[in-house]
């Protein structure tokens, strides 16, 4: 046994092509034909598209015009988010059948830890057939799935086989997997790392897996140790049931982009309006509010402050929200704004015994 | 050096002046009085050297000089007489002699040159005061000034005098009185902070007074200057924040309530707050004010509801019990009005009615936030 740590056996599991699957499902007429989900209004984005329209293309996130330009075919349909979360539900209930240790990434994936199971099954290959082939019976709809030792290896996996195919890493194959794996696969790696990457001449695991921890902690910073470790599969962080969201926001791509800041004063309080509504829903409040500034040239800027007390209510989120906007002048037009808030006090109540309030007696700014 | 002098009289004047001793000091000489005679007038002062206090008593003699006297033992000893003229005779071994209808009693005295000087004030400039104006100034400022040993100018209370009206203004950060009299004037633009030792004892020596108070002052000094007795202290060194910055402009809701309901609810309610923490909630919806507070620790949980006339939207906040009652017992007024904009800005307390003319009262208060 190459590893001097207990194995586990994780599953990820990943809907294909999820919402346009549901909208061919639910409407006959679509399937067999390119379809995407949003991205139909004059500059709205793609959320997501079936695998017919993904042959010519097209990819979630991309607007909608672009979309359309590579696929004239292209079929336009309406996100349908409930019914997308009732479907997914579907999906969740038949993980519970065999294990409660369910962590979602969204509506549409999921890592399971079947190490221990409730059908005492010891193969998580046959448990992630049958949980694929459950889900096929139960909601028409297909999904892939990665089997491995770890949450990163087995998310890996399950894009081998995509569509509707699955992909198991055994212990003895994770090191030689790893060695092999293209260096943009790995977790946490985005364009800019990869870029970074490559100039230190690493361009698969085997390249990251020669270099020393000190020399990747020089580079890379606290990451250096996570990239060290994964490489040789070593990524230990288990599979969390009730996986907190660490922040909450809403946006909002305008129609036509804002140049005038008393309209987007305007917006910002719908924004506020919209995130005190999900605050209320998942009962939240947090510290530090972010405001985000995408320009119609596409650059994104944040601009965030920390208070000390948390704050939920659409006034004080606007009031700050304010600030930020009016905190530094606006280089260009606006395509979108939105507000976050994180630092919730949901991750505060896991240190405190109970729900003790946090209270904060303010100062005058003197 | 020999003089007479009525006991209850002489000990009203010590115990006025013997509150600016200090209980332990570095300088023995501090802690006696010093008598200071010219024939039938003794000056008695004491000090902590940033503060001197003396007072003239007519008494009989026709001697003069100036020795320093034990404070404590003098002040234990005549609070003992019922009223009789006691007579001081100083004697050559370094002893001053009182002697009572019942008896003799010697003390050791202390050279008066060893005294410290009070300071003379160079270039002073000159306000005079009402008494009574002045203790009420310094009563309803007085408990909002700080602690803050990091921001001395902030445990003063400052005072901004100018040829419209005279303000006083004390913060802790927490809370803000500013208190201004606009039928009070100065001859010109002053400013300057009266540390909390001086004023306490003014507050106590001119509660109800009806005398005039000359204050004079120049940038380090301050005089103040009533019937028989002069007050001479240092000032804090340094400048003031800008308190009109904090005090926020725009307070849509409006809560108009009596004070004594609302300070007997907060009272009652607070007993029931967390003990570090003495928050209270007001919720105000419509015409109801809801005061709550809980100690989760305890379990322990009060709510009560008044009637109030509020303008503005429905809001929540939470404030510090302590504060609001401190600055509800300090308005005198039948009715009081709060006015708030957001449950993270300055709550702002003032009396809805039983000023005087040229009277302004505004406190200011900063909410706990809630979390929920």
């Amino acid at each position: 046994m190459p590893f001097s740590f207990p194995l586990r056996k994780i599953i990820h599991v990943d809907m294909d092509a999820f919402y346009a699957s549901v909208e061919q499902h639910d409407h006959p007429e679509l399937r067999g034909k390119p379809v995407a989900v949003g991205g139909g209004s004059k500059r709205g984005v793609v959320t997501a598209a079936s695998y017919e329209a993904r042959k010519f293309g097209v990819r979630s996130a991309m607007s909608g015009i672009i979309a359309q330009r590579n696929c004239p075919e292209l079929i336009f349909v309406k996100p349908r988010f409930d019914r997308y979360k009732e479907i997914s539900q579907q999906v969740r209930n038949v993980f519970f059948e065999f294990t409660d240790l369910v962590e979602p990434l969204s509506l549409d994936e999921a890592y399971l830890d079947v190490t221990e199971n409730k059908k005492g099954n010891p193969s998580a290959t046959l448990i992630a057939q049958e949980i694929r082939k459950k889900i096929l019976v139960k909601t028409g709809l297909t999904a892939s799935a990665g089997i491995s030792i770890n949450k990163f290896i087995a998310k890996v996996a399950s894009d081998y086989n995509k569509p509707n195919g699955q992909k198991t890493v055994n212990p003895e194959e994770v090191i030689p997997f790893l060695e092999a794996l293209d260096i943009r696969k790995f977790y946490g790696v985005g364009k800019v790392t990869a870029e970074k990457m490559y100039q230190l001449g690493i361009f698969t695991g085997l390249d990251l897996k020669s270099k020393s921890l000190e020399f990747l902690q020089t580079h890379f910073g606290k990451s250096g140790r996570y990239y060290f470790d994964v490489v040789r599969g070593i990524h230990l962080s288990p599979v969390k049931p009730h996986r907190t969201p660490k922040s909450v926001g809403a946006e909002r791509t305008f129609s036509e982009n804002l140049s005038s800041e008393v309209f987007m004063l305007e917006r910002l309080e719908h924004i506020a309006h919209e995130l005190e509504r999900r605050l209320l829903k998942n009962k939240v409040a947090g510290k530090t509010i972010t405001l985000k500034i995408k320009y119609s040239d596409f650059t994104l800027h944040t601009r965030s402050k920390t208070l000390p007390y948390f704050v939920a209510s659409k006034e004080l989120i606007l009031e700050t929200a304010k600030e930020l906007l009016y905190q530094q002048e606006l280089e260009n037009s606006v395509r979108l704004l939105g507000i976050s808030l994180a630092n919730l006090n949901t991750e505060k109540r896991k240190k405190l015994v109970d729900d003790a309030p946090v209270l904060v007696q303010l100062k005058f700014d003197l | 050096m020999k003089f007479i002098v009525s006991s209850t009289y002489l000990l009203k004047r010590l115990q006025v002046l013997g509150g600016v001793i200090n209980s332990n000091n570095t300088l023995p000489i501090l802690d006696n009085f010093l008598f200071d005679l010219d024939k039938n007038q003794l000056t008695v002062s004491a000090s902590d050297l940033e503060t001197t206090i003396s007072s003239v008593l007519e008494v009989e003699s026709d001697s003069e000089g100036a020795i320093a006297v034990p404070a404590r033992l003098l002040l234990d000893t005549v609070k003992t007489f019922p009223e009789q003229p006691l007579t001081f005779v100083v004697e050559n071994n370094n002893t001053i002699e009182i002697s009572s209808n019942h008896g003799k009693y010697a003390l050791a005295y202390a050279d008066g040159a060893e005294f410290p000087k009070a300071v003379e004030l160079a270039n002073p400039s000159a306000t005079t005061i009402m008494g009574d104006i002045l203790a009420s100034a310094i009563t309803k400022t007085i408990f909002a000034a700080g602690n803050d040993d990091l921001r001395p100018v902030m445990s003063g209370v400052f005072f901004q005098f100018s040829p419209e009206s005279l303000t006083f203004v004390a913060t802790d950060a927490h809370k803000l009185v500013k208190y201004q009299r606009t039928d009070v004037h100065a001859s010109e633009v002053a400013e300057f902070i009266m540390p909390k030792k001086p004023l306490n004892l003014l507050k106590g020596i001119l509660a109800g007074s009806e005398s005039e108070v000359k204050i004079e002052y120049n940038e380090s000094n301050a005089k103040f200057s009533f019937d028989n007795t002069e007050l001479i202290c240092r000032l804090i060194d340094g400048k003031y924040p800008n308190y009109e910055a904090v005090i926020p402009k725009e307070n849509p809701n409006q809560l108009l309530i009596s004070r004594s309901q609302i300070l007997s609810s907060v009272r009652r309610v607070s007993i029931f707050s967390n003990k570090t923490t003495h928050q209270i909630r007001l919720k105000i919806a419509g015409a109801e004010l809801n005061i709550s507070a809980e100690d989760v620790d305890y379990s322990n949980k009060a709510e009560e509801r008044l009637s109030c006339s509020y303008q503005g939207d429905d809001m929540q906040i939470g404030f510090n019990s302590r504060f609001l009652v401190e600055m509800l017992n300090n308005l005198s007024s039948d009715e009081v009005s709060l006015e708030m904009s957001l449950p993270n800005r300055a709550g702002i307390l003032t009396p809805a009615d039983g000023l005087d003319e040229g009277e302004l009262v505004t406190m200011l208060v900063m909410p706990v936030m809630l979390n929920s």
